[in-house]
């Protein structure tokens, strides 16, 4: 009896130390239950890469992870899922689409110089160019509020078109302008010099209102010492002509700007630098965003978002808790019928078993979503099986004769191999899942799992112990709190 | 504790329960017969020309956006027919993005949950953008929508390829696994005959959700694979249970038949396995009743697959192992 005594205030000690845990560690909860988006991108193979490894995933990782913090979301995370995937989850942000824009583009930021004799059709490009963009953005805006946008001057479009050499075949008008865009920005990149410096260089970004006009914004530049030295060179070599300096970010001409006579014998010294694109507040914090993260090795896609709001999560809390207590107080009911003084033992393993199973949540940690709940849900049934596997078997000892406490200790040592061998082949199937599952799968195969694993421990040690327990008062100690009287055979057998 | 037993054979087995090699050739027909039907609503569903896939996939598999809004009702909800919410959007532009085709409105499902208190409108991928233009658009018909009670899943196509396929990969790993344990435990016949109830009654979930898809138009997402997977491990819990109590009676009445060895196995555990089936139906029932829309087919899924997996771990599997011995003698 001392031993069970023992085991009885191990099992206690574990109980106060989960309900304790659990009151200092509240439960992580899923985006599903708060609210919140996530979004999951794929990093695509590009050019010599054709199969993206785990030092790919690592550095695109890295990057995105400095892009994240910069967008400054609280409890935001970051994780590598399967081989070429990371799932961004942002607790609580509604607007997933200033997310989308920072995670997705490669930003492959890069300064060139122009080269030399295209100053003159260089800057008519760029006149051309900002009056198309500005005729361009006027008709979607007017499309946008249902207006008919003015017919364009076609004769002169058409003779732009020639000019560069477009056949102007595309459908709508928005699209031939959006055509003529793009032909003139590859037009401006071939009169440019390759790369002189890149972001690799760049050592942190910044942005400031300018002075005299705070609604429009500059983003600062700091290069490392190579990067300075590249940057003096490359100011000295067009210092005091017509040519520009070029910024581009993936491909796209953001910034052009000509360097002073003054800098013609040493360069820009120093590594520090501006941009001043015209930029609104929002679009500065972007940039410096994607350049404080530096350029994306590889390319990546999006390709699932998720946004939930905060009223469906509490909802969906709200529900599964009604759930989950209106079903283990139906398992209850049920024991206690069916089973008498052992299944009010077993409702209380079963408390415990639930708390124990949260406690590990709160551990570990696991991220509670809906799923989740739901393995949590289903292991409680299962949870039960054991119990009812060991009573049966207590019933069949007793029917056959047998006193109380040899059928007790019968009846758990006959049960224990069906116990282990149910157990250890739904490990199995939640072992597979979690290791070869994704999102869903995972979580759901994490609680399952957790909860076999627990219903083990319960059922063979805190079931016995509290009923051996329970036998040291000699007034529970009757067969017929374990079966109806008329199933007992008589002491004359 | 068992010795006794064996020898008073003639009186055990008119004290059995449920005599299942009496009754084997029904057992065996009514499983043909329900693994018939639902085979056939894989077939149908086939061959259903706005499925054709064994199962009429949803978005998590195909591809796509899925809007969901709760709608806010101080006193009561309005009237709403699903039919006005997608008429608005059939007729809506949507903002452009550069360098993606206009995504086609001309199809919206819209669907109204939970007495008509929240609209599901399922579209193909749409930027956030664009899905905020859909909800804007559809206000004026169906809102005014609750703050905060809005969800937007994009989800791309190549994602649910992934899904399925890690999910069918880990099924399997998981059966080889489970396979290998039992034959390693029992031995090999028991392995397989584990894996036949567990296909039997993977196949029945599957059928009757095929017949849903067709009939009504219900779509499988990732919640059923992972009920199925779940399904997969009840099942062979259950059947495993029964076995034991078969090898155990081999072990203590030898000289019995083994269909006879088997009628009192299954006997022994008859009740275990209704109770067992009993206690995992109570939560997933108050899951049916109370867990909201989202886990609702879910709990549905789950529920069937522990009343077949009952089934055929006490009548199907037990069963077809006496038909193994007799075909050994």
């Amino acid at each position: 009896m001392a031993r069970y005594q023992g085991w009885f205030a191990l099992v206690l000690a574990l109980a106060i130390a989960a309900g304790m845990f659990l009151v200092r560690t509240p439960l992580e909860l899923g985006l599903d239950l708060r609210g919140g988006s996530q979004l999951t991108v794929e990093v695509m193979p590009a050019g010599e890469i054709t199969r993206v490894g785990s030092e790919e995933m690592e550095a695109v990782k890295a990057v995105l992870d400095r892009r994240v913090n910069g967008l400054g979301v609280a409890e935001s995370t970051l994780q590598t899922v399967g081989e070429s995937q990371l799932v961004l989850q942002l607790p609580g942000e509604q607007d997933p689409t200033a997310a989308a824009r920072v995670l997705g583009d490669t930003a492959l930021l890069e300064f060139r110089a122009q080269k030399p004799d295209t100053e003159a059709e260089f800057r008519g490009l760029r006149q051309l160019r900002s009056q198309v963009e500005a005729i361009l953005r006027l008709r979607e805006d007017q499309i946008r509020r249902g207006e008919t946008p003015e017919p364009l001057d076609l004769d002169q479009l058409k003779s732009t078109q020639e000019t560069l050499g477009l056949d102007g075949q595309a459908n709508s008008e928005e699209e031939q302008l959006r055509e003529l865009l793009n032909k003139v920005d590859s037009d401006l990149l071939t009169m440019l010099e390759p790369a002189a410096l890149t972001g690799k260089q760049l050592v942190t970004a910044g942005r400031q209102p300018l002075q005299n006009n705070p609604n429009s914004w500059e983003v600062t530049l700091n290069f490392d010492a190579e990067g300075a030295e590249a940057f003096a060179d490359l100011t000295k070599s067009i210092a005091g002509t017509d040519r520009l300096l070029a910024i581009t970010l993936d491909d796209q001409l953001i910034s052009a700007a000509s360097v002073g006579p003054q800098f013609k014998s040493a360069g820009i010294s120093g590594g520090a630098a501006t941009i001043s694109g015209n930029f609104s507040a929002e679009s500065a914090r972007e940039l410096e965003v994607k350049l404080r993260g530096g350029s994306l090795p590889l390319p990546v896609e999006i390709i699932e978002v998720r946004t939930i709001g905060p009223t469906l999560g509490a909802e969906n809390i709200r529900r599964s808790l009604v759930a989950a207590l209106s079903g283990l107080a139906l398992v209850a009911v049920f024991m206690v019928v069916a089973y008498r003084l052992p299944g009010a033992v077993a409702v209380m393993a079963l408390s415990l078993y639930a708390l124990f199973n949260l406690a590990v949540y709160a551990l570990i940690p696991v991220t509670l979503t809906l799923p989740g709940i739901a393995g949590f849900i289903l292991s409680i049934g299962m949870a039960v099986d054991a119990n009812v596997l060991i009573f049966e078997r207590i019933k069949d000892e007793l029917r056959r004769g047998n006193t109380l406490i040899r059928s007790i200790d019968t009846g758990f040592s006959e049960a224990f191999s069906s116990i282990v061998d149910g157990h250890l082949t739904t490990l199995i199937s939640c072992a597979a899942l979690f290791f070869l599952g994704t999102g869903l799968v995972k979580g759901f195969a994490a609680t399952l799992g957790i909860g076999v694993l627990l219903s083990l421990f319960t059922a063979l040690t805190c079931t016995r112990t509290l009923l051996r327990f329970l036998m040291g008062y000699a007034g529970l100690r009757r067969a017929n709190n374990f079966l109806p009287a008329r199933q007992l055979p008589s002491p004359t057998a | 504790m068992t010795e006794s037993s064996s020898s008073a054979t003639a009186a055990q087995v008119r004290n059995l329960r449920w005599s299942l090699s009496s009754m084997r050739r029904r057992v065996w027909l009514i499983s043909g017969l329900v693994v018939s039907v639902s085979l056939l609503g894989l077939l149908l569903s086939w061959l259903d020309p706005s499925i054709r896939a064994p199962l009429r996939p949803g978005l998590d598999f195909t591809g796509g956006t899925q809007i969901q809004l709760e709608r806010r009702c101080d006193d009561s909800c309005g009237e709403l027919k699903a039919i006005a919410v997608s008429d608005v959007i059939r007729t809506l532009e949507l903002p452009v993005e550069e360098g993606q085709p206009l995504p086609n409105l001309g199809a919206p499902r819209v669907q109204l949950l939970d007495a008509g208190q929240s609209l599901l409108l399922r579209l193909p991928t749409l930027s956030a953008a664009q899905g905020q233009a859909v909800i804007q658009a559809v206000d004026p018909v169906a809102g005014p929508f609750l703050s905060g009670g809005q969800s937007v899943d994009t989800i791309g196509p190549s994602l649910g390829k992934q899904l399925l396929r890690s999910s069918l990969i880990s099924l399997l790993v998981a059966f080889t696994g489970i396979a290998a344990y039992i034959s390693f435990r029992y031995d090999r016949r028991y392995a397989f005959l584990a894996l036949v109830a567990l296909a039997h009654d993977v196949a029945i979930v599957c059928g009757v959700f095929a017949w849903l898809g067709v009939v009504l138009h219900l779509e499988v997402d990732s919640l059923f694979a992972v009920s199925l997977l779940t399904i997969a491990g009840y099942s062979v819990n259950d059947t495993v249970v029964v076995f034991d109590r078969i090898r155990e009676r081999s072990k203590d009445a030898s000289d019995l038949p083994l269909s006879l060895q088997v009628d009192q196995a299954v006997s022994a555990t008859l009740t275990r396995t209704l109770y067992t089936s009993g206690t995992t139906l109570l939560p997933l029932l108050a899951l049916v009743f109370f867990g909201g829309a989202t886990l609702y087919w879910f709990a549905i899924a789950l529920a069937l697959g522990v009343v077949v997996g009952s089934w055929s771990s006490i009548a199907l599997a037990p069963s077809l192992l006496t038909l193994w011995d007799r075909s050994l003698d």
